[in-house]
């Protein structure tokens, strides 16, 4: 069959009412990405989601809803209200000092860890740096420390949190070469940043370092105007 | 206003939200329910006519978006209709279960075999505009034309079914639903080529 054959039965088939053969037939269109077939689905299905929100409004219970969370985990069943609060302050107390303990156990461990590489970019010999912003009256103000062996460090200042869809992202720019992207970071609520890229570079052929705002997935090559540049000072 | 539950679907922020959903934003879901947990519910019920399974039904349909999110593209936007397509499909499944009419495959078209259609569907075809047309297409139909396009649609009946259904012979049904399909057709403005 045709597609001008078939031009009847794409809104049943769209709503499995189809028969042989007919059904075997537009299947068979489709799956070979039959342009003319794939349009007229596209629009039987857009006429059967209309038909379906035409169906007369009714409310489910108001327990659907907490079902529905629930049973992905996010939401308990309801229970006696004086209890749920006694249970719920008891657990919340416990939790906070648990997690306090957990956080702040990791916190120190990964404070440690990353305070330790950035030492070492730091104090590596052969690490230069770059200050950014200090001429603009609403910078994020800052410095990066790029050690040849170590990796590079960013410390910033007046550095607003990002959307909450959004996230830095910093980049190695080469001088002659696309940008290259060097991880992701947050700023804290107080505007301080301080972002870690370890490992070897090569400073002779790094310009700058940059930042952009991208989306939180990151990007792989920027897609914003740079909010930070800082240009590595040339070699000797 | 044809329903006033129309007037969510004038959000068409449907592609921040199936971002959300992706991350396992736990408000997500939560906001996904609000927006269409009513739409849902309220097809379900009209096929399987049980309040508590077409409960069921939805809570299905909810737990098979969170499931499969990941499929979705939020630049397209597609996702009341995906979603509406999924309650319809577990409702009419039920159906034919019940009544001992076999399995669906319904399930095959939305969710593996065509899924690229659904997630190319224009963004906000559930708008007022378009459902105020679609309503008045069905209400200008006569009523045997509007029977076999419910029988189809809300019952997933063939037209062999319906002939059977209806006591009318098999050619006279096709007549029916190609006369009422061409006429939505026409209504909505849908290109003939």
């Amino acid at each position: 069959m045709n597609c001008e054959d078939l031009r009847d039965h794409y809104d049943l088939y769209a709503w499995d009412a189809a028969e042989e053969p007919e059904r075997s037939e537009i299947s068979a269109h489709l799956n070979r990405g039959c342009e003319v077939c794939v349009e007229r689905m596209k629009r039987a299905l857009e006429t059967a989601a209309l038909l379906g929100a035409l169906a007369p409004p009714a409310e489910p219970s108001r327990k659907l809803r907490g079902r529905i969370l629930a049973s992905v985990g996010l939401e308990g069943r309801r229970v006696n209200p004086l209890f749920a609060w006694a249970a719920a302050a008891a657990l919340l107390a416990l939790l906070g000092v648990l997690v306090f303990v957990i956080r702040a156990e990791r916190r120190y461990a990964e404070e440690a860890l990353e305070s330790r590489a950035a030492l070492a970019v730091l104090y590596a010999p052969g690490t230069v740096e770059a200050s950014f912003g200090g001429a603009q009256r609403q910078p994020p103000r800052g410095t990066v420390f790029v050690n040849p062996s170590e990796g590079v460090l960013l410390i910033a200042s007046n550095l607003a949190p990002t959307a909450e869809d959004k996230t830095y992202e910093m980049w190695l720019i080469p001088k002659n070469a696309k940008p290259v992207a060097a991880g992701l970071f947050q700023s804290h609520t107080d505007g301080e940043a301080m972002h870690l890229r370890p490992g070897a570079l090569d400073i002779a052929s790094t310009a700058a370092v940059a930042v952009t705002i991208e989306d939180q997935a990151g990007a792989a090559q920027p897609t914003t105007t740079p909010l930070i540049v800082a240009s590595l000072p040339a070699s000797p | 206003m044809i329903f006033p539950i129309f007037a969510v679907y004038t959000n068409s922020d449907d592609g921040a939200l199936i971002e959300r959903l992706k991350r396992r934003d736990p408000h997500a879901l939560a906001e996904l329910y609000d927006r269409y947990g009513r739409l849902a519910y309220s097809l379900a019920l009209r096929v399987v006519r049980d309040p508590a399974i077409a409960e069921d039904l939805v809570q299905e349909t909810f737990l098979r978006v969170w499931n499969c999110v990941h499929s979705i593209d939020p630049r397209k936007n597609a996702l009341g209709p995906w979603l509406l397509a999924i309650a319809r499909n577990r409702a009419i499944d039920y159906l034919r279960s019940s009544a001992g009419r076999g399995r669906s495959v319904l399930v095959e078209l939305d969710e593996n075999d065509h899924a690229p259609l659904y997630r190319e569907l224009e963004a906000g075809i559930l708008m007022s505009d378009q459902l105020r047309r679609v309503k008045a297409a069905v209400d200008k139909l006569q009523p045997n034309l509007r029977a076999v396009m419910e029988l189809a649609y809300f019952e997933g009946l063939s037209q062999s079914e319906m002939s059977a259904k209806m006591g009318q012979p098999l050619g006279t049904i096709k007549t029916w639903v190609r006369t009422a399909l061409r006429s939505l057709r026409d209504e909505l403005g849908v290109a003939a080529s």
